[in-house]
């Protein structure tokens, strides 16, 4: 079967059981894959109602069609479940090479249902599929744990080949901000995945595999990639930017257009950025460039700091990090929040949402709302001594850490002062000021896994311009453009292809390799179609899960307020203005639900 | 004579050689365990490495530790199909050695990991 390997792999960790079952190919026909997939299982199988982290709750791996291909960026494997941050869908990214090695295994998917009675975790090696005890495990960081599991392998050259998805001590201890981690990076987007995986006491996932996968035109196929390949190595963007410094450019880029938030979204003026930009990075602690499987950006960094307590080596510090560890929280010491990057690989915990916990925690304790007694010590904006010691507790589950570790939103549902979470439906906002990119800011506001940036990246033009002159601070023309770009994410990530790739690749490029690869005869509108329906499977779950039009918002601060200084001082989110044309655009109703005609429509 | 100039330090791991080496020698398939050229990580850094004949002069390297009475030779990242590296440059369906033919991608001269190479570490050169 072209780009399929048709096999689906279902495990049940309350019996301990494991089937292989067949890829559903009309299914595949009407979501594509990878995350339209993950999300059309979680639709049909389990209630949106019931809570995320219960044994009812699923984990689904899925990979597109392109993955492990050689298409450009194809590394994806997409992790959907239920999130116990929103409640509602989300939908992860793990990069690196597990997509790929899944898929040469012979499975294109797995299914994770059930609660095991002990620590577990799932080996694949081809058709030898075993759930195997992993006490040894727990309580280990997610690098000792990739060596450990390598090292019972026995084979050196194997244990190489090996592709190994974890959770650390953070996601074992349920935290609900705890994420994935793969080959010493994190997962995309994984905010609250590790505490499904830990709920199940699934301590990892290892795959090898020595299949292939087939592809219908291999002629064509290396051509039209060869082509492509030599424009995107042309591309300034590309070969000057990304691959040298990663998205940490994006950190003098927003900040000088005044979209950088700092101090938890209370300034866009930042003292300190000269000591945390990406020249300051290129000067410091980079060392090296990693891609994931077939890509041609590069953007994952190598870094290296020497001088302790912030010693460290790691991969794939980039802006979010940066931004949401460094400004967010008033501090501009590039080693600790090196270091704080590499704690988190190691914990397995999301940066953006520990970023996010800090920074409304450091708020509230300023105005003097959390008091020193309840949290054990002090906060202030700017302090780069707390951060490290509050990270190992986040990962220990001990004191304060163990509230921390429940996210932003409920650190400011417990102490009564909403105005202190940024986000959108309880999950933590990126840094990307809503109030200046308006695309964005309704991004986040409609996004079906909370405010996550990658599944509607509007930056790449809002920002960076890469389809003519960008206009953040316009409204006109953004609600089309929004879901242009959300569509166009969710059929990306159908299809096993990095969201980042945007920055270089357009739909006629997706179309010409879905069409080698498959055999299909795509147009553009088809793909935009198979990306607007599995937007609409998302929103129907969360609509099923308790969702309404009336959490289509952002937290008060960002609707109210204006940027209070900086270049863009004085701009706010025209959300009334933009929110009903998105509806219109949407085929909804004035409630946010989509109509009966737009599903018939649709095919749903 | 034209060889293939290899320079680690430019390597990311993206293992886009191993994906047009399996594509160009099996036209309909990808695999990388069917490719004639590996990256291999060690610590952060990446190593391609192209397969070769195996000769008794490419082990002279190879040290051997005693543990605790178990043997273990120090074998590193060589280029050799060898009976030591039972998974690496093996076809893994018939454990035939594998070894680098200069492949052309498609019609176009020059082998097709070299081609595929977008980041330079992977140069032809002559010699």
């Amino acid at each position: 079967m072209n780009g399929w390997t048709g096999k689906v792999l279902r495990v049940n960790l309350t019996e301990g059981s494991v089937a292989i079952q067949d890829l559903d190919l009309e299914t595949v026909s009407l979501v594509m894959g990878g995350r339209g997939l993950g999300v059309k299982i979680l639709c049909d199988e389990i209630d949106p109602k019931a809570n995320a982290l219960e044994a009812h709750n699923k984990l689904i791996f899925a990979t597109g069609p392109l993955t492990g291909t050689g298409a450009i960026a194809s590394a994806l494997c997409s992790v959907t479940t239920k999130s116990p941050l929103t409640g509602g869908i989300a939908c992860a990214s793990v990069l690196g090479n597990f997509g790929a090695e899944l898929k040469f295994s012979g499975f294109d998917a797995i299914i994770i249902e059930g609660k095991s009675k002990f620590p577990v975790y799932l080996s694949i090696m081809d058709d030898k599929v075993r759930l195997l005890p992993a006490l040894h495990l727990w309580g280990r960081t997610t690098t000792y744990t990739e060596k450990l599991i390598k090292a019972e392998m026995g084979d050196l050259w194997k244990a190489r080949e090996m592709c190994i998805v974890s959770i650390g001590p953070a996601g074992e201890k349920i935290a609900n901000i705890a994420s994935l981690v793969h080959e010493d990076f994190m997962a995309f987007g994984g905010s609250g995945l590790g505490a499904v995986m830990g709920t199940k006491n699934l301590k990892a996932v290892a795959v090898r595999g020595t299949k292939g996968v087939k592809v219908a035109h291999g002629n064509r196929f290396l051509l039209n990639t060869s082509h492509l390949l030599k424009r995107i190595e042309k591309d300034p963007l590309i070969s000057e930017k990304v691959r040298n410094l990663g998205t940490t450019f994006l950190v003098e880029t927003l900040h000088q257009m005044g979209f950088l938030p700092s101090k938890n979204f209370q300034a866009a003026v930042f003292n300190g950025i000269k000591n945390v930009d990406s020249q300051a990075l290129a000067r410091s602690i980079l060392c090296g460039h990693r891609s994931c499987l077939a890509c041609p950006m590069a953007c994952l960094k190598t870094t290296e700091t020497k001088k302790p307590p912030f010693d460290g080596k790691g991969t794939g510090l980039d802006y979010n990090t940066i931004a949401m560890l460094g400004p967010n929280l008033g501090i501009d010491h590039l080693l600790a929040i090196a270091k704080a990057y590499y704690l988190c690989v190691q914990l397995g915990i999301d940066p953006i949402s520990v970023g996010a916990a800090i920074a409304t925690a450091t708020e509230l304790y300023e105005k003097g709302i959390l008091s020193e007694l309840d949290a054990g010590q002090s906060f202030r904006f700017g302090k780069s001594e707390n951060l490290i010691p509050l990270i190992n507790l986040i990962g220990e589950g001990n004191g304060f850490g163990c509230i921390l570790g429940t996210g932003a939103f409920r650190i400011a549902k417990d102490y009564e002062h909403m105005e202190s979470f940024m986000g959108a439906k309880g999950r933590e906002l990126p840094p990307y000021d809503p109030r200046g990119i308006q695309g964005m800011g309704l991004h986040f506001a409609t996004s079906n896994s909370g405010a996550y940036h990658l599944d509607g990246f509007t930056v790449i033009d809002e920002v960076l311009g890469i389809h003519g002159e960008p206009h953040p601070l316009e409204t006109e023309g953004k609600a089309w453009k929004v879901k242009l770009f959300q569509d166009l994410t969710a059929v990306l990530n159908a299809m096993g292809i990095c969201p980042l790739s945007l920055m270089c690749i357009w739909i006629d490029d997706m179309v010409t390799m879905v069409n080698d690869v498959l055999e299909t005869h795509y147009e553009v509108d088809d793909i935009l179609k198979i990306g607007e329906r599995i937007w609409n499977l998302e929103r129907l779950f969360n609509i099923k899960a308790g969702f309404t039009g009336a959490d289509d918002t952002l937290s008060e601060r960002l609707l109210s307020e204006p940027i209070p200084d900086g270049p863009a001082k004085g701009s706010i989110l025209h959300l009334d203005k933009l929110l009903p044309e998105y509806y219109r655009l949407r085929g909804w109703n004035e409630q946010g639900i989509p109509t009966e005609e737009k599903l018939k429509d649709l095919g749903l | 004579m034209e060889r293939i100039r290899i320079d680690y330090n430019k390597c990311t791991g993206c293992r886009r050689c191993e994906i047009a080496c399996s594509l160009s020698h099996v036209l309909d398939t990808i695999n990388p365990r069917k490719a004639r050229i590996r990256v291999m990580k060690e610590g952060d850094q990446f190593f391609p490495v192209i397969a070769g004949p195996f000769t008794d002069a490419a082990c002279n390297s190879k040290g051997i530790l005693v543990l605790g009475g178990m043997v273990y030779d120090q074998c590193a990242l060589c280029r050799a199909s060898c009976p030591t590296k039972p998974t690496i440059f093996r076809e893994p369906d018939t454990d035939i050695p594998l070894k680098c033919d200069f492949c052309m991608l498609l019609d176009q001269p020059g082998p097709s990991c070299v081609k595929w190479c977008t980041f330079g570490a992977l140069t032809l050169v002559e010699e």
